[in-house]
């Protein structure tokens, strides 16, 4: 186990789904003898890549989970997290994001800068994440890897800058040129192994010597001593341009650009050099841990390994020995054997076995020090949790979660169904925090709720195929609200004689709307008209019947209840009878207070090229949506608006589709507003049918 | 019963101006004052009073995000609210809210032909049509006049009165007319010029253009606590 992290590097391999991160990653583990065999992504040779782990991955070619492993390059410790790439998963690649010191954003160079991409490097932004782009696919017909660095600076905004320019292009390529070393590299064997250095083609030199200038130009800005060498006619070395590349590089302000084939094996092992020079080591990356006794002051942490533990859970596994939890270490060292806290809940955990991860196999290690990557075993706890040194209390930074989308019913087959059903969605639950489920109380359903229509029809199948749990799907749909909009009085008298003891009960007072709360019951009774026992009962009877509207059955919210006056009998009444009589009164009041329906407004965030401005915001305005704002941000516009839940299904398909796929955007919940009323009859007229069909 | 209460005639009237609008259609109007005095809450509230009268405006910031603008209003209008029922004053903020549209652009990209593109944008699709517009941010001393005779050219084929925030610095002392230097070579083309100046502990609101000439001035000050207008007549 080495201490030392200045040779340690935790990276992403982040990029639009089919632009080869996964082919890219595989490559690696080859060249840094973590793999002896290279496998396809789809399968044909029927082993799959060796980071696409689960079934359905290797099935539909694309990557769910993100898979951690470790491999060594040059003496360098790299972490790498394959991330997903269709935006349905993005919580996978936010998460990977928010433990991840640098990334590689892996882009085609035929498609170049694609939705995903824009997605992706907005996530990276958001996290601060420095990064070296990778042009992948030079192999291909039609491929420009030029154009794709104009598509960065122009559609993301970065200063991207060529490391190299290709030699040939498509079936011609056959290696890159070195635009700091200025040599040429070639990929000899049978895996393009053998890396083999000669001097650049006479017919490249003029070009290279351009992108070189051009290099030099953008990384005088971050280096003195560079400038100075460059006024003075110096020659510039290696390590000179490299440290000047680097501190933009760590900035954010410049984007080093490596191409290649990783298909073809070419060019990834100058890449890996891209990723030891250029990404940061741990310690120079800034993690700040929320302070719970200190009001949660943020706490800058220090990477020292000797220094108490702080380590983050990211991610969940259920493996064959148990759950499986990835973790990362901010500070101080996890060893085997050792204590530590689980800051949610405050359970004191013993480790177990820890390990590092190599896609699904995994090599059992000591401890893992500060900057590391890792999992342990045997530790109960969800994803999100931090782990400490006992007597600590600090939680790291909460990762961005966003609200599910989109809700759906399930209904499992049979007995032996509804049993698996439930294991598996306990354990997607605790793996994935946009993944949410619960029981309806109304209908018995369980109702999943998640990302988008593909983020839970994985989830389906998986519980079909990993837990054997067949289950039928419903249609999604939208919690809707009731409130009332004025006082009403009610003075009701419930009583009931139909031999034995009666049942008696009078209560009166008025209901009347509330904004800050769901439900607030006052007792306004002076003289003991309603006995004190019984106060407690009718309470209980106004909230059963803000459980469901007496007229369309949605819950109730926003009523207070005040009574001021009742009466009761010595014999017949009780607990029951009041809470009747609350009952009694509430129907009696409630049509008179003149009930609305509200329904979810979401607030809509979408992130869109310019161009596309107008048409986005008509979507918008067709779905009843009101919009707020529109930002403009150079390239890119966000439009922020306001949309009912239930005009935004199928909205993704729609706005990928009008922005040619360009368009992002995000919804959450922002406020319950009153339903017009010509929808509200509409949603009248199915609750009525959907109340026969229950009948 | 909160909108009959809450919609008051337009505040600045107090200062001597006689149109109900303050501008005249396709119009010029300006609020001057150094920074953190409040020009943008001056504005806002104006701005308050138009959408509470069912008239759009449209919040162009050069400065703040669309979050952050859309925190000035509600706070504002909060504050002018704060003796009305909550339910109802809620209720009222949701319908005059669909008056109102925040456009943000950085400063650097901002330009006259975006802006009516953007318009353009809105009005065809009939999501916006602006009767009021607040440009918070532009700054005079580096636009040129050019930039400003484009905005009035759009101002008057689209029907709006656009109201701006001019940033005076405390550097530059006022000319005799009250204007400072830096703003003299674009003054001809406004109708209404209004100053915040602070005095002590109190904000007073002053006419320079525009009012009619026997209006007392000093008549309006800005709360310093809540920055709302406070009438001291």
């Amino acid at each position: 186990m080495k201490f030392d992290d200045q040779n340690i590097r935790n990276i992403g391999i982040s990029a639009h789904i089919d632009s080869g991160k996964t082919t890219l990653s595989e490559r690696i583990l080859f060249y840094t003898k973590r793999i002896h065999a290279i496998h396809d992504v789809k399968g044909k040779d029927g082993v799959g890549a060796t980071m696409d782990s689960m079934d359905l991955e290797k099935e539909r070619g694309i990557t769910i989970a993100s898979a951690a492993t470790y491999c060594e390059w040059k003496g360098y410790e790299i972490n790498i997290i394959d991330t997903p790439g269709h935006v349905d998963f993005t919580i996978e690649v936010e998460r990977s994001l928010r433990v991840l010191d640098g990334a590689i954003l892996v882009l085609c160079s035929v498609g170049g800068v694609q939705s995903q991409s824009i997605t992706v490097d907005q996530q990276m932004k958001r996290y601060k994440v420095p990064c070296i782009a990778f042009i992948n696919k030079c192999d291909r017909s039609g491929a420009n890897p030029f154009r794709v660095i104009a598509q960065l600076r122009t559609k993301l905004g970065h200063n991207a800058v060529a490391m190299q320019i290709p030699i040939g292009l498509e079936t011609e390529l056959q290696g890159v040129v070195d635009l700091v070393t200025m040599k040429a590299m070639y990929f000899d064997g049978e895996s393009g192994e053998d890396v083999r250095i000669e001097a650049i083609p006479q017919s490249l030199l003029e070009e290279a010597s351009a992108k070189r200038e051009e290099l030099i130009d953008a990384a005088s800005i971050f280096s003195d001593e560079l400038t100075e060498a460059i006024l003075e006619e110096k020659e510039i070395s290696p390590e000179l341009l490299y440290a000047a590349v680097r501190k933009g590089t760590l900035k954010r302000e410049i984007t080093p650009v490596y191409m290649g084939s990783a298909y073809k094996n070419k060019a990834v092992q100058p890449l890996l050099d891209g990723v030891t020079y250029l990404l940061p080591k741990p310690s120079e990356v800034e993690n700040i841990a929320l302070d719970m006794n200190n009001n949660e002051e943020p706490v800058i942490l220090n990477s020292d390994p000797e220094k108490p533990i702080i380590a983050l859970a990211f991610k969940l596994e259920d493996g064959q020995y148990g759950q499986l939890t990835y973790i990362r270490v901010y500070q101080g060292t996890v060893e085997k054997g050792s204590t530590i806290v689980n800051v949610r809940n405050g359970k004191k955990v013993k480790v177990g076995r820890v390990v590092r991860m190599h896609a699904d196999q995994m090599e059992d290690v000591e401890a893992l020090c500060s900057g590391y990557i890792g999992a342990l075993f045997g530790i109960e706890c969800s994803s999100g949790d931090t782990f400490v040194s006992p007597g600590i209390n600090m939680t790291m930074t909460s990762m961005f979660v966003p609200k599910p989308v989109i809700s759906l019913a399930i209904v499992p087959k049979d007995n032996k169904s509804q049993m698996a059903m439930s294991k598996a969605l306990n354990r997607f639950s605790k793996e994935d925090p946009t993944f949410k489920t619960h029981v309806d109380p109304e209908t018995n359903e369980t109702i999943i709720e998640g990302m988008g229509e593909l983020h839970l029809d994985i989830y389906v199948e998986r519980m079909k195929r990993e837990y054997n749990a067949e289950v039928s799907t419903g249609n999604p749909r939208v919690a809707y609200r009731e409130t009332i909009t004025q006082r009403a009085d009610f003075n009701y008298t419930h009583r009931k004689q139909t031999g034995g003891s009666g049942q008696f009960g009078r209560i009166a007072g008025w209901i009347e709307p509330i904004s800050d709360a769901e439900f607030v019951f006052e007792n306004k009774i002076f003289g003991g008209s309603i006995p004190t026992q019984y106060i407690a009962a009718c309470e209980k009877g106004f909230k059963q019947s803000m459980a469901k509207g007496p007229k369309l059955e949605f819950p109730i919210t926003g009523v207070k209840v005040l009574i001021n006056d009742g009466a009761s009998h010595a014999v017949d009444s009780s607990d029951m009878a009041f809470q009747a009589a609350a009952r009694g009164a509430f129907r009696e009041a409630y049509l008179r207070a003149k009930p609305v329906v509200h329904e979810p407004i979401m607030k809509v965030v979408v992130e869109s090229p310019v161009e596309f401005q107008g048409p986005v915001m008509g979507l918008l305005n067709q779905r009843r949506g009101m919009i707020i704002g529109a930002q403009d941000e150079g390239v890119m516009c966000v439009i922020e608006s306001q949309v009912p839940l239930a005009e935004m299904f199928g909205f993704s398909t729609i706005l990928r589709s009008a922005t040619q796929g360009k368009a992002q955007f995000t919804m959450e919940f922002a406020v319950y507003r009153q339903v017009p009323q010509s929808i509200a009859e509409k949603i009248a007229l199915e609750a009525a049918q959907n109340k026969k069909t229950a009948a | 019963m909160i909108k009959k209460e809450i919609i008051q005639r337009n505040p600045l009237l107090n200062l001597g101006y006689d149109d109900e609008y303050i501008l005249p259609t396709g119009g010029f109007g300006a609020v001057l004052a150094y920074a953190g005095v409040g020009k943008t809450a001056l504005l806002v509230q104006m701005a308050l009073h138009a959408m509470m009268n069912e008239q759009p405006v449209l919040h162009v910031s050069l400065n703040d995000a669309v979050s952050k603008v859309d925190v000035w209003y509600r706070e504002l209008f909060h504050d002018m609210a704060a003796k009305y029922d909550s339910v109802e004053s809620n209720e009222f903020w949701e319908k005059i809210l669909i008056y109102r549209f925040i456009m943000t652009f950085r400063v650097e990209g901002f330009s006259v032909p975006k802006l009516e593109e953007r318009l353009t944008d809105l009005m065809q699709q009939n999501i916006f049509k602006p009767h009021t517009v607040i440009i918070d941010g532009l700054k005079f001393d580096e636009s040129g006049r050019g930039l400003l005779l484009q905005l009035q050219e759009l101002a008057k084929k689209y029907s709006m009165r656009i109201w701006f925030t001019v940033h005076t610095h405390r550097h530059e002392p006022p000319k005799e007319n009250g204007l400072p230097l830096s703003f003299l070579h674009v003054a001809d083309l406004f109708d209404v010029l209004v100053q915040l100046a602070a005095k002590g502990p109190e904000v007073y609101i002053k006419a320079l253009k525009g009012q009619s000439p026997d209006a007392k001035q000093d008549a309006l000050l800005l709360d310093p606590a809540t920055m709302l207008i406070k009438d001291q007549t």
